[in-house]
């Protein structure tokens, strides 16, 4: 059984279509990156798990183990998350974990423990109206994670924040994987590859692309050769085409770019090949496509 | 003038100290507020004259629309 | 979810000292409270010594009663106080939506009704306590110095406009949940207790039933210690709307969504 699945997921904003009819399944105890551009509707998409926004079509099912209101088994951190700022650090949290039904002396201490965990332990008396960005990123992720939900879901959770930030963000992100599952949306295909183990790439409402990073990778990813020489190769290529081992070929004069099925076969033939020899070698390597290929692709 | 004096010596000192004392507290406790924080809607150093010089209403302007509720 | 209630209101309550409300508001009523009777007590010396009239002039102001003189007091608290109302709390709910912390509590299992109802009490009681302590002022000063009537007929009087800030309050709460911008909670209540009091004092007849006319039986409990006839349809009429604003409010609020639309 899924975390949540949605069926036909539909949002629409005065004639508009946001979100058209997605299916979702988020697993439990992993962590799932929505990846597409800006516009794509993935916040649409996120409000609409929490709660803040009701689907105009579709249905939203949480796992059957945890029954009733859906927001207790949630957490969440908008794209820019506003605080009370006359609160201190600890008061917001222990703010958030009470309303989440936590007793006085069990939201204190986890609270504390949330400070602590996202590196805010001795900010946490400091008013939040005097919080950096990095701080108030942390401090919304404590607030989400207080009340030990069963899935975080984070709206953009490292694209405000300076590079250093978003280290310590993405840090802290595989570090939470081992409390709860985490959704997060995000526009840069490196943070979901980098976190992530399940990957849905949404575009204009809807989910192109969606798997495991691993399925994607293997699908997606092929190993692939630059070959440079001396002398133009276009009549060496005609003799090769027919290969079984050969996906795709690009050339330009005495440039090419060979994606292949088979790393180990094409490159014993391929170095064994008497005519690509004769032709002068300057170049020969060896890489893969990374999924960023898949993902222009997708954009498009 | 001597007239004036007169009248000045002839107000009821305790009745009306209540509301100086009041209107004291109201503009001592805007002011605290307003040097406080680093930041006014509009001039800080506005808000500063409203307050002190502006009897009652001053006060009770900056904390209606001086304030910045962050 | 009783204590989720309570969270909810310590919030409001505790936001409200940290940013003053609780000493300045009170502080207004009682300023106000206490300046209708001096001044009344004084303003034939004031006259007298400042006025600039002729020599020889013989002043013969009849001195107030002090039915007058509480009337007064209310007067004030209706203009200014209710404008320093208003104004302190038109945002209690829409600035929490407009910059995007009530999204951060309602994501959490937070009742609707509790987060509402909880604003409410706590505005009540904010308003309510300033009230009292002004008017208490304003009635020892006024017997003090001017006259006195009888408490049975100050009590009443107090609890008649006490309704009448109650439903005013309410409207701002109501009004707040359900509009987008502050100034237009200010400008929609401001401008409804002002109707209901042009139209009370003009057109009585007109208005005999509403929460409008509490004010004129605030009064009448000053003046004659009875109230014309009308008066407890005003009060229940009063109570029902308040109640019925409070439920559609929440019904309302209940469907609205609170996560602003970025595309």
């Amino acid at each position: 059984m899924h975390l949540i699945e949605t069926i036909g997921l539909t949002k629409k904003f005065n004639g508009t279509v946001a979100v058209k009819g997605i299916n979702l399944s988020i697993r439990e105890g992993i962590c799932t990156a929505l990846l597409g551009p800006n516009g794509a509707g993935k916040t649409t998409t996120l409000n609409m798990l929490t709660g803040l926004m009701n689907p105009t079509e579709g249905s939203i099912d949480f796992h059957e183990d945890y029954s009733g209101d859906r927001r207790k088994y949630l957490g969440y951190l908008p794209q820019y998350p506003k605080f009370f700022g006359w609160m201190s650090g600890l008061e917001y949290v222990v703010f958030a974990a009470e309303l989440a039904g936590l007793s006085k002396e069990a939201a204190k201490s986890r609270a504390k423990e949330m400070l602590e965990l996202v590196g805010l332990a001795e900010g946490g008396n400091k008013k939040v109206s005097g919080f950096s960005g990095g701080m108030k990123q942390r401090l919304g992720i404590a607030q989400a994670l207080v009340h030990e939900p069963k899935l975080i879901i984070l709206d953009e959770p490292v694209s405000a924040l300076d590079p250093i930030g978003r280290r310590e963000v993405l840090e802290l992100m595989k570090q939470l994987k081992t409390r709860t599952s985490i959704l997060f949306s995000t526009h840069v295909l490196h943070d979901a590859e980098e976190v992530s183990d399940d990957i849905f790439i949404m575009k204009k409402g809807e989910i192109v692309v969606e798997g495991s990073l691993v399925k994607l990778q293997n699908t997606y990813q092929q190993p692939t050769f630059f070959i440079e020489t001396e002398m133009e190769m276009a009549n060496w290529l005609e003799t090769i085409k027919q290969k079984e081992w050969l996906r795709h070929v690009k050339v330009d004069k005495n440039k090419a770019t060979l994606t292949v099925e088979n790393l180990q076969t094409a490159r014993t033939e391929l170095l064994s090949d008497k005519t690509l020899q004769e032709l002068k070698l300057i170049k020969f390597e060896v890489a893969k496509t990374s999924l960023e290929d898949l993902f222009m692709k997708v954009m498009k | 003038m001597n007239e004036i004096i007169e009248s000045f010596q002839e107000v009821n000192w305790p009745l009306i100290a209540p509301i100086l004392i009041l209107s004291l507290v109201l503009m001592i406790v805007a002011l605290i507020d307003c040097i406080k924080h680093d930041k006014t809607n509009g001039p800080q150093w506005i808000w500063i004259l409203v307050i002190v010089f502006v009897n009652f209403f001053g006060p009770i302007l900056y904390f209606l629309f001086g304030r910045r509720n962050d | 979810m009783r204590s989720q209630w309570i969270i909810l209101f310590k919030k409001e309550f505790r936001e409200s000292i940290r940013n003053f409300k609780w000493l300045w508001i009170p502080t207004v009523f009682v300023l106000l409270g206490l300046m209708q009777p001096i001044t009344s007590y004084y303003i034939a010396d004031i006259l007298e010594q400042f006025g600039g009239l002729p020599e020889g002039t013989v002043m013969e102001l009849p001195p107030p009663s002090g039915a007058e003189v509480l009337t007064g007091t209310l007067g004030q608290f209706s203009q200014i106080g209710f404008l320093v109302l208003v104004l302190a709390f038109m945002g209690t709910v829409v600035t929490e939506k407009n910059q995007g912390t009530l999204i951060m509590v309602l994501v959490k299992p937070v009742s609707y009704v509790n987060y509402l109802t909880a604003k409410w009490v706590h505005l009540l009681i904010l308003s309510l306590t300033s009230f009292v302590l002004g008017f208490v002022m304003s009635v020892y000063y006024t017997f003090l110095l001017i006259d006195t009537i009888p408490i049975s007929q100050v009590v009443n009087g107090a609890l008649v406009y006490a309704l009448w800030i109650t439903f005013v309050m309410t409207i701002v709460l109501c009004l707040s949940a359900l509009l987008n911008s502050t100034a237009f909670v200010a400008f929609a209540t401001l401008g409804t207790a002002i109707l209901f009091s042009i139209f009370s004092l003009y057109a009585p007849d007109l208005m005999k039933g509403t929460p409008g006319m509490l004010a004129t039986y605030s009064q009448q409990f000053f003046y004659l210690g009875e109230v014309e006839s009308g008066f407890w349809i005003s009060i229940f009429v009063t109570l029902g709307l308040i109640l019925a604003m409070m439920i559609a409010t929440i019904f309302l609020f209940n469907k609205k969504e609170f996560a602003k639309d970025v595309q």
